[in-house]
């Protein structure tokens, strides 16, 4: 079952060609971070440009890759929610057309249902049930994956994301757009005790409900507390404790949901896991627990399409098609 | 051969099919429901209730721009997917061409084409009316109406108004010194018919080079290009 998959939720154009939801057979990229720099941060208007511009190229880019034609393809999935909303449409209806055209089912895949699956593109034996925690620069859930796509949020940011307050202490620091590797460069050289940062506590609604905006605005109070003083600030220091701060939100957490729904094995997704302190704590944490850790490579973590053709094959397989008035959505519930 | 066609640039959705230069079918939609649920629909229906399959395309048409942003990106993708899923090349029509093309025809007629692009502007273009073909005046611009009002007594000519700014043109233009006219309502906005008379006459090119014609940089690109002009 071969499937052509397309993701234009934020700011990556991407087209994959995965085959029985496993198999990558070609994972075309375009990045625009180029484009949103200069902004310090991603312009939907610019971002939807820009998929409508590179989204053919890249869709011939992965058949050439992977050697195959246009009537090898069985299906078409695309992402349909959450993402900006002018970008999601521009994949959603090249998606939709071309499954038309093609005479074959169209498949709207949730963006992190997708960022789940990417552990199955990783990881050949994992399968459902298993606890897996999203965090991306627009997403951050606790999610129990009872089967491929019966799931349950266990809990989410009452806020900000994960990755949105890595992106908003960045730029006060001075360290550009995206925010996420130039923090993480720059806490490796630092103590992460250095400042001491706050772990809000969320009462009320899901138990494993977390909070990211209060450690953002500690963040830029420091920063804005050192200019205006002329006190030295130790941005390594202040990233490694931001690093710290976030990775103990998230992995507290997830081992605590993994110990009390009895899961031994945890999954991370999304961008987020990229970050190396995140890495090592989940590392260290499921060791001691005797827990398995399932975390993809830096090139299935963050937006990508192989994933949503991954997600779409058990999307397909559990009937789960979409007829050409699919519609895309800003957000969606899981 | 067989050509789609695909209006999505303002209010209304429509697609129309033509067979060489003969029109099959053409299907509209002012629901305000999003383009995104309702033109591939309406593709679908057209084909399936003319007994046609979308492997018997050979070409597809779209309005390129001006237009809502939004509007004008959800006809180009969809054109983008067939032609590039069926291999068969596009041809992106000016919003405007389209207009005049389904419009009042007449020789001689004096064509004023203008979509409200708020912040003073209207996009407009002109054209006259040779053996039944709307021949441009004008490329497509955004324009003010006061820059818009000099051009028009300039031509010491009639003018008839179309498209969704006609109306404003109508209202805030200087009527004792140029005689403007309303189309006729149902000749008034852009439709895929008009689209497709277009682009019988224009080359076609690949998915690839489908390109939008927005007449206007993105906000951030705007503001961006302002505070640097003021530094």
């Amino acid at each position: 079952m071969l499937i052509l998959s397309v993701e234009s939720s934020c700011d990556e154009t991407a087209v994959a060609l995965v085959a029985d939801g496993r198999k990558i057979l070609a994972d075309e990229i375009f990045s625009q971070v180029a484009l949103h720099e200069i902004y310090g941060g991603v312009v939907p208007e610019i971002a939807a440009r820009s998929h409508l511009e590179v989204i053919t190229y890249l869709a011939d880019r992965a058949l050439d890759k992977a050697g195959m034609s246009r009537r090898d393809i069985d299906a078409v999935a695309c992402t349909y929610a959450p993402g900006l909303i002018g970008a999601v449409l521009v994949g959603v209806n090249f998606a939709k057309s071309a499954a038309l055209a093609l005479g074959v089912p169209l498949v709207p895949v949730h963006h992190i249902r997708g960022h789940i699956a990417a552990n199955y593109l990783a990881f050949p034996d994992l399968t459902p049930p298993f606890l897996c925690l999203a965090i991306s620069g627009g997403n951050t859930m606790l999610v129990d994956v009872r089967d491929y796509t019966d799931m349950a949020v266990l809990g989410r940011t009452r806020d900000d994301a994960a990755g949105e307050c890595f992106d908003k202490s960045a730029r006060v620091l001075g360290l550009g757009y995206p925010g996420g590797k130039p923090i993480d460069d720059l806490s490796k050289q630092g103590n992460d005790r250095a400042y001491d940062l706050p772990r809000p506590a969320v009462h009320g609604g899901d138990p494993y409900d977390m909070s990211f905006s209060g450690l953002k605005t500690a963040v830029v109070n420091i920063v804005h507390h050192a200019e205006q003083t002329g006190e030295p600030l130790d941005k390594a220091g202040l990233a490694a404790s931001l690093c710290r701060a976030v990775s103990e939100s998230l992995v507290g957490r997830t081992m605590d949901a993994a110990n009390a729904l009895g899961y031994d094995r945890i999954a991370v997704a999304g961008g987020v896991a990229a970050n190396s302190r995140i890495r090592a704590d989940f590392e260290a944490a499921c060791a001691k627990a005797g827990k398995r850790l399932f975390v993809p490579p830096l090139r299935l973590c963050g937006d990508n399409a192989a994933m949503i053709g991954a997600q779409g094959y058990y999307e397909l397989l559990a009937g789960h098609t979409a007829g050409s008035d699919l519609n895309a959505y800003a957000t969606k519930a899981l | 051969m067989l050509m789609l066609a695909l209006e999505s640039s303002a209010k209304a959705a429509s697609a129309a099919l033509f067979e060489d230069e003969k029109m099959l079918a053409l299907s509209i939609q002012t629901s305000g429901l999003t383009h995104s649920r309702t033109l591939l629909p309406m593709a679908e229906d057209i084909l399936r209730n003319t007994d046609k399959k979308p492997e018997d395309l050979g070409l597809v048409a779209v309005s390129r721009g001006p237009g809502s942003f939004t509007g004008l990106r959800i006809g180009l993708a969809e054109a983008k997917g067939l032609c590039w899923a069926l291999q068969i090349p596009a041809v992106g029509v000016s919003t405007l061409e389209a207009m005049a093309y389904g419009g009042p025809v007449l020789d001689g007629q004096m064509l004023c084409c203008c979509m409200d692009a708020r912040r003073g502007q209207v996009y407009n273009a002109l054209f006259t009316v040779e053996d039944g073909k709307p021949v441009r005046l004008t490329e497509d611009r955004a324009i003010s109406l006061p820059e818009l009002e000099k051009e028009l007594i300039a031509s010491q000519e009639p003018w008839i108004l179309l498209g969704d700014g006609a109306q404003l043109c109508y209202n805030n233009l200087d009527r004792e010194k140029v005689a403007l006219f309303m189309a006729p309502e149902p000749l008034r906005v852009q439709n895929a018919r008009g689209v497709g008379l277009a682009a019988m006459d224009r080359e076609p090119v690949s998915a690839n080079d489908l390109l939008p014609a927005y007449l206007r940089l993105s906000q951030a690109e705007r503001q961006r290009l302002e505070t640097l002009e003021g530094k």
